[in-house]
């Protein structure tokens, strides 16, 4: 459903991405590793062009997103979750949630409200409908921001570093609720640092190191039978700490 | 376009509505030279008006008065603002390059004013010492071409000059020997040998000269019977010595009561409170305007002769004093037209305050948190959803406070008005002041109504804050 083709990114004249290639398949559970300052994120932000790719292409469902006048409309079926969040400060629960799909009429507000009522219920936040998001704890926040993304009924949700942010009494909320939609069959790309999370929860993992995919293969592959030398290196660090 | 589309409207409405009529002979002139010309019952009288009414007369025309700085009154004649300027102009040379002068009508004498007990007997002695004057009289002229030795402090009123001399600011003040009989106080004193003569003429637009001709004839029967020696001795004398009658309950009364005064107040109130509410109107739509084509640019690349000049606007309104642009508009892009000058003022403040509107909307926008745009995009919302449901009501969270300390500085800056004649509350202290021959009464008043009214446009605006921060709690 996405491919990836030698996408480059520069910031100025830093090469951050230096030719990745990915394919992606319906259903995939993909988790991103990688040192820090690798373009983990920065690759993720260009999947649906929060970043400007330097060069290559970004294929989804047969439509490349480079210089796409349909771009608002493809980024509907591609969630993202922010590391920080990003709730609309001024917007209630409720209104942060039926604010897409009732602008890009998705849905009538009607629609949209019971939609959103019904979520967050299956989330036990009902309650919180009409807070605002300063009222909420950090992991009500991501939750929030997940359901905000549910609603467009994306095809595909990027996860960028989704529990960095949070207290660690409050991770297992947010990585329940992500088991519970992978349950129901969404397609997820996953940057993280949890490595427990990320080798127990996902199908494929990716490692990523210096702008470039260093391994590619199953949970086990990475972790338990790393072939690439600075695959190895990265994880025996991990272990040290 | 759209913005093309009000300059014009509203420049058609300022040339068209308050166009000059036909039968009028517009007089410029400032109002605080007794007996020559001052305020009285609300109205400019003086020795120069009588003689105006009669040329007036002479013509046909009902006479106009308008009150400028005395130093705007050659540009107001040159730029056919008005058609004769009479202030006691001294005929000069630099002058006549300017405008045409009229006959002569009244000789002045430039004398030395000082303190009884001072060392100061002849105006030979002013070598080294600090003389004050008012700017751009023939005494400034003159002491700065002639004796350059001296420490010449230059007032804008010869009122300020003459308070210099109370206050032992200066040892002296040379001015017009007939205001200075007015001016002086009991323990000064004018010395009797004159610095220099010179001669009083009107002054009209060069070439203008059916008016000239008839000002001449005017002047010259009025001379000859004597009728200009009369004037003079009926505008003298009308002086009001505040200085004897002290307490706060008497200066209230001259300042404010006497004459009808507060009428001057409450103009310059009601004009100050206009130009300001109007000029932030402008200033909103202007910056509004400005920062929109600067973020469309900004996010999209579009717009980007429009961005070049929003910038440039910016840059160049920030980079010059409110002054300045003030009578550039007046003398320079609306040379030749009739406009009403507090629309004049209204435009002129409203474009010196979008620039810094401009910038406090931009750097309301800055301060939103740029992941809750991201997630807007992230969602799928285009940019015109992103700034209107997103950016701009977080943005009014930093933008409003900033817009009322803009209002706030607009009210007070309006006192630049004055000087294209603009009667605002500064200038009401100004015209009060030339007649009670008393700053501390009007001064004070005035700062008293200034405090007043931003004191009430902060408490609005807090309320309106809180509002704004008690929707989100």
């Amino acid at each position: 459903m996405l491919e990836i083709k030698n996408l480059k990114k520069n910031f100025s004249d830093k090469k951050v991405l230096k030719g990745i290639s990915l394919k992606v398949e319906k259903g995939e559970i993909i988790g991103i590793i990688g040192p820090s300052g690798c373009g983990k994120s920065t690759f993720l932000r260009c999947i649906n062009l929060l970043e400007k790719p330097t060069s290559g292409h970004i294929i989804f469902e047969g439509d490349d997103l480079i210089d796409n006048d349909n771009l608002e409309v493809i980024r509907r079926k591609i969630g993202m979750v922010f590391q920080q969040f990003n709730l609309f400060e001024n917007m209630t629960v409720l209104d942060n949630i039926i604010l897409a799909p009732v602008l890009l009429k998705v849905m009538t507000k009607e629609e949209a409200t019971v939609e959103a009522k019904r979520l967050l219920k299956e989330i036990d936040l009902l309650d919180k409908a009409s807070f605002y998001p300063n009222e909420l704890s950090g992991g009500q926040k991501q939750r929030v921001a997940i359901i905000r993304t549910l609603i467009m009924k994306p095809e595909i949700i990027l996860f960028d570093e989704p529990t960095s942010a949070l207290d660690p009494e409050m991770i297992g909320e947010v990585t329940q609720l992500m088991r519970k939609i992978a349950n129901d069959g969404m397609t997820m790309l996953i940057v993280s640092h949890e490595m427990n999370f990320i080798k127990n929860f996902c199908n494929r993992v990716i490692f990523m190191a210096e702008g470039v995919i260093h391994a590619d293969g199953s949970s086990s592959d990475i972790f338990d039978n790393p072939k690439d030398e600075h695959l190895i290196n990265f994880l025996s660090k991990i272990k040290n700490v | 376009m759209k913005k093309k589309i009000f300059i014009l409207l509203l420049l058609i409405l300022m040339v068209s509505g308050c166009g000059k009529k036909k039968e009028e002979l517009v007089l410029v002139t400032e109002a605080g030279f007794a007996p020559y010309e001052y305020y009285e019952n609300g109205e400019i009288v003086g020795v120069d008006i009588d003689i105006c009414k009669r040329i007036a007369k002479e013509l046909g025309m009902e006479l106009k008065i308008k009150d400028v700085a005395f130093d705007s009154i050659i540009n107001e004649v040159k730029t056919k603002k008005s058609d004769i300027g009479a202030a006691g102009i001294s005929h000069t040379d630099e002058r006549a390059r300017e405008v045409d002068f009229t006959n002569n009508y009244m000789e002045s004498k430039q004398v030395l004013v000082v303190k009884k007990d001072s060392y100061l007997k002849s105006p030979s002695m002013l070598s080294d010492e600090k003389i004050a004057v008012q700017l751009g009289t023939v005494a400034d002229t003159y002491l700065t071409e002639k004796v350059p030795t001296v420490k010449i402090v230059r007032e804008k009123k010869f009122l300020a000059a003459i308070q210099d001399l109370i206050d032992d600011k200066v040892s002296g003040v040379v001015m017009d020997e007939v205001p200075a009989k007015e001016l002086i106080t009991s323990d000064m004193v004018i010395l009797e040998e004159p610095l220099v003569i010179d001669y009083y003429g009107m002054v009209v637009r060069k070439g203008n000269k059916k008016l000239l001709s008839i000002a001449n004839k005017v002047i010259d029967e009025m001379k000859e019977n004597g009728s200009i020696d009369e004037a003079l001795l009926e505008h003298m004398g009308v002086k009001e010595n505040v200085s004897k009658k002290n307490s706060l309950i008497d200066k209230f009364y001259y300042s404010v009561i006497y004459d009808g005064r507060y009428k001057y107040i409450i103009e310059g109130i009601i004009n100050t409170i206009i130009i300001a509410i109007g000029a932030v109107i402008l200033g909103v739509l202007f910056g509004g305007i400005a920062s929109i084509i600067r973020n469309i640019n900004g996010n999209t690349g579009k717009l980007k002769i429009l961005n070049l000049l929003a910038k440039w606007y910016v840059t160049v309104i920030r980079g010059t004093p409110v002054i300045l642009q003030l009578m550039i508009i007046y003398y320079v892009i609306f040379k030749s037209a009739q406009v009403n000058i507090v629309l004049v003022g209204i435009l002129s403040f409203g474009i010196n305050s979008g620039a810094y509107v401009a910038e406090i909307i931009r750097a309301g926008i800055q301060s939103v948190d740029k992941g809750q745009i991201e997630a807007g995009y992230a969602l799928g919302l285009p940019y015109r959803y992103v700034m209107s449901k997103i950016v701009i009501p977080e943005a009014l969270k930093n933008i409003l406070p900033a817009l009322g300390n803009e209002f706030i500085t607009l009210v007070k800056e309006t006192s630049v008005g004055a000087y294209i004649g603009i009667i605002e509350l500064t200038k009401a202290s100004d015209i009060i002041a030339s007649r009670t021959y008393d700053y501390f009464f009007p001064l004070i008043l005035v700062a008293l109504i200034y405090l007043l009214i931003t004191l009430v446009l902060t408490k609005v605006f807090n309320t309106m804050e809180e509002r704004l921060n008690h929707a989100r709690d």
